[in-house]
């Protein structure tokens, strides 16, 4: 019975009956494939296609293998706990140290939305509206924002249950009409670019790539079960390669000039033969992946709230959700116009906080309890030593 | 005032006019064989009068309650009238309060001067309806019966279903004032205990005047008070009631309501129908195919039509784009208060059908539906395209009639968001939609199951349906104790 419900409800409970995990192992699969690559359909693959054009691939797949080994760090650590990483983090630093920790990542969180907001808000006036478009169109945004991040992790786990139909209905409705005009052999040859130009592709990317950490408070309250590591990394490939199939399709619709096409998504499937007859039916297709990629941008500003909660010992997260929402409309509202300057900022000047805080600091962790562990076995050696003699 | 019935009937009586002052509380008295005074007290209309006068009143009339030796001993009294009366239901009640509970229930008290005790007479008559077809749900294939009003008889229709020992009734009374029988139904050993009791709870403090219909118990005991969406199950035929209570559901009957509830309510109810268990899975696929089709255009059309004319005119094919163009051609409203305004229409025109007499609201819809509509277009105050795109809506909408209520509100607020903010409110609207139907849980299940938490074997009864083979295992969501539901013999 207790294998039926939490097969139902993606909640395995653990032996000890007090804890339940807030999110199942195939709710984070189904995150890591299904909404994890939404994002990456708008402006990622005109970004890379601007620095190494047909070798736009190359970039992505660094990406990729880079965000594995953090991810495989994390869920090795969550594989040594039994009540996932929040709980490992009190044991390890105590009361004040989780604090600041978490403290840390509100911050990392919080600037992270910087880039997919104001990504957010040029598509949806780029997409969403043929009419010049009101300067307040992304205000219910954040409404619905704030009602996601006072949400528990649990209705997160299921929404990504819910994203698996709608990702495949729109990701192979979007890509059934561009596939057939794409020229893949305009990608060919490979390796056109030098390494130096891949290097810098790839940094000035990692906005758009930083996904460890998105994994953190999905592992907090998690409990690991053989095998779901395999599983969630193969389920982050599976999301890799549907990132890979958009960006190859894509480049090999635009070629030359994709890069001066933004918003991927909008754009790809424009050219379908038979939308001269039935309306622009590829937009409906993109609005459906759009619902995804609004769970997605929501989804850090969700941790960050999470995280100022149990940094400042909250127990309602409406408040702090619905503050900090209303700043981030604000900041929206106010530094739209100045997109280019946010950009480069982020990108360019801070981008080494993303691999920072998605590659150095789960590797860290992992470095830090290996350490502990092989210290532990030590006095445990000594001690049984000691008890021998 | 004595709480206990009197050894003196003449105090008994007065005691009865006291706590039954109502005229139409009435007492009939006679003499046993041997002269002593008895009555029986009993609510106008509500009893078998003829049951009463031959099978309590004559016996009595003939029974001597004394010999040679004198009059019997209380005990004597009591067992000689227990043996005379041969009454299916008869009996004993010392109490006032529960006497008087039992008479306003329809049954009768008889009182015999000189013994303390009284005897409740199961000769409850009640015109009920006749058993007939649902109008809410009307079926072409598959059983026709409905519920009525009268509680036991609703038992009795389940009972009829589900011939087993595991079926139990536990029986409430809620209301101050209506008193009103409530019963659980489920079947022991395959509903959820825990489901059970939680509605056994609720239902337990409850604590109104007056209970009139099974939907007063769903208002006041759903876990979302405001919540649009329907959190209880409903049905007013007892062979899909049984069906449910079968696959491990809670039930519960309200005397005086043709409507059962059932627990816990999924939101993929709706799109089933019984008659889809009745047809071939494929079929019954086609047809869940159809309503869930018909759902979202329903939802989505009239919102669909104002943003592609407002906002974002590539989603229409240029030439119905010009079509619509010159349809809408000089109209004094804009696209979407004209679709606010056809939609106002059909709901009034739904909601006067449906109070106004039968034959009174056909000529209504036609004169709705044709001359108002005909009128309208030709006045040039609306547009025929945005006539058809409410008529698609309002026909979608009826093929899901259990979420009429909820998607016509649905509806509403998607026009509301694309004549606002384009398609942008629909996705987000939508967007907030699913989010919010993730966390509504009701008594142990999510509403949104078996897509949210996702559930594969439940999902082979849901918009797909497969054959009975492949559904020997009850629902993983509705947490039965028993999970085997059939077993098929390999041939």
């Amino acid at each position: 019975m207790q294998q039926l419900v939490q097969r139902v409800h993606g909640t395995p409970k653990s032996n000890n009956s007090t804890f339940t995990s807030a999110i199942g192992a195939r709710q984070i699969c189904f995150f890591a494939a299904f909404i994890l690559p939404v994002f990456r359909f708008l402006e990622t693959p005109s970004l890379l296609s601007a620095y190494t054009e047909g070798d736009l691939l190359l970039p992505a797949v660094l990406h990729f293998l880079i965000q594995s080994l953090p991810i495989g760090a994390l869920l090795f650590i969550t594989s040594k706990t039994e009540r996932g990483l929040f709980s490992l983090l009190y044991e390890k630093l105590g009361k004040v140290g989780t604090r600041v920790v978490y403290a840390i990542l509100a911050i990392y969180y919080l600037f992270s939305t910087i880039l997919p907001i104001l990504d957010l808000e040029k598509y949806v006036q780029a997409v969403f509206f043929d009419t010049a478009p009101s300067m307040f169109s992304l205000t219910p945004f954040f409404l619905l924002s704030a009602f996601i991040s006072s949400r528990q992790l649990r209705s997160f786990g299921r929404i990504a249950d819910l994203c698996l139909p709608i990702f495949l209905i729109g990701f192979f409705g979007v890509t059934f009409m561009s596939v057939g005009k794409a020229d893949f052999e305009a990608m060919l040859p490979w390796f056109e670019f030098p390494f130096e130009k891949i290097a810098l592709a790839t940094k000035n990317t990692t906005a758009h790539f930083s996904d460890a950490i998105l994994f953190f408070p999905l592992l907090g309250d998690y409990q690991y079960k053989k095998g779901d590591g395999k599983k969630i990394l193969g389920s982050y490939w599976v999301g890799c390669g549907f990132c890979l199939f958009f960006f190859a399709t894509f480049y090999g619709l635009f070629t030359s000039v994709a890069s001066t096409h933004h918003y991927a998504l909008s754009k790809i499937g424009q050219y379908f033969s038979a939308l001269q007859t039935l309306g622009r039916i590829d937009l409906i297709f993109s609005y459906l992946l759009t619902i995804i990629l609004f769970y997605n941008v929501t989804l850090p500003i969700q941790f960050c709230v999470l995280c100022i909660t149990k940094t400042l010992g909250l127990k309602q997260r409406t408040p702090t959700s619905a503050l900090l929402n209303f700043g981030l409309f604000l900041f929206a509202f106010f530094c739209n116009r100045h997109y280019d300057g946010f950009y480069a900022l982020v990108s360019k000047t801070l981008w080494w906080i993303f691999p920072t805080f998605s590659v150095l600091l789960p590797l860290l962790a992992l470095l830090l309890l290996l350490g502990k562990r092989r210290t532990n076995a030590k006095n445990r050696t000594l001690k049984e030593n000691t008890y021998a003699y | 005032m004595n709480d206990y019935i009197f050894k003196n009937l003449k105090h008994n009586l007065s005691a009865v006019k006291e706590l039954l002052p109502a005229k139409d509380i009435l007492t009939y008295e006679f003499e046993t064989y041997d002269g002593t005074a008895c009555a029986i007290i009993y609510a106008d209309g509500m009893v078998n009068k003829q049951l009463l006068g031959d099978l309590v009143a004559r016996p009595l009339n003939n029974l001597s309650l004394e010999n040679e030796g004198g009059r019997y001993e209380m005990s004597d009294i009591i067992a000689t009238i227990e043996t005379t009366l041969l009454f299916p239901e008869l009996k004993k009640e010392s109490e006032w309060g529960n006497a008087v509970k039992e008479i306003l229930d329809g049954n009768s008290l008889l009182l015999v001067d000189g013994i303390n005790v009284g005897f409740i007479v199961g000769a409850k008559f009640l015109p009920v309806r006749a058993i007939m077809e649902p109008p809410s749900d009307v079926a072409i294939k598959g059983p026709r019966e409905g519920f009525i009003e009268d509680i036991k008889t609703n038992m009795t229709l389940v009972r009829k279903r589900l011939k087993t020992p595991d079926l139990l009734f536990e029986q409430l009374r809620i209301g101050k004032r209506s008193d009103t029988h409530v019963v659980i139904c489920y079947l022991d050993g395959t509903s959820n205990e825990k489901v059970k009791n939680e509605i056994s709870q609720k239902l337990q403090e409850i604590d109104v005047d007056c209970i009139v219909d099974s939907s007063y118990i769903a208002a006041l005991i759903a876990p979302k008070k405001h919540s649009v969406f329907k959190q209880i199950g409903s049905t007013e035929k007892p062979d899909v009631f049984c069906a449910k209570i079968a696959e491990g559901r809670v039930g519960v009957l309200v005397d005086g309501s043709p409507i059962a509830l059932t627990f816990p309510y999924l939101l993929t109810e709706d799109l089933q129908s019984s008659e889809d268990y009745f047809v071939s899975p494929t079929m019954a696929t086609i047809f869940r195919g159809i309503r869930f089709l018909s759902l979202i255009i329903a939802l989505i059309l009239p919102a669909f039509y104002v943003t592609a004319q407002i906002f974002k005119m590539q989603l229409l094919p240029l030439g119905l784009t010009l079509t619509i163009a010159g349809g809408v051609q000089g109209l004094p409203l804009s696209p979407s208060l004209e679709i606010f305004v056809v939609l106002l229409l059909l709901e009034i025109l739904k909601e006067a059908s449906i109070r106004m007499p039968k034959y009174v609201g056909m000529s209504l819809s036609v004169v709705g539906a044709l001359v108002l509509g005909e009128a309208a277009v030709s006045a040039g105050f609306l547009s025929t395209p945005a006539i058809i795109v409410v008529a698609i809506s309002g026909i979608c909408l009826y093929t899901v009639p259990n979420f009429v209520e909820t998607g016509s509100i649905l509806r509403w607020i998607f026009l509301l968001v694309a004549g606002s903010i384009g398609p942008l409110g629909i996705i987000l609207f939508a967007t907030f939609l699913f989010y919010y139907l993730v966390d509504a849980d009701g008594f142990g299940a999510p509403l949104l199951a078996p897509f949210s938490p996702l559930s594969k074997r439940d999902l082979r009864d849901s918009i797909v349906k497969y054959g009975f083979q492949s559904l020997s295992k009850r629902p993983i969501t509705l947490r039965s104790k028993n999970k085997t539901r059939y077993k098929f013999k390999s041939n």
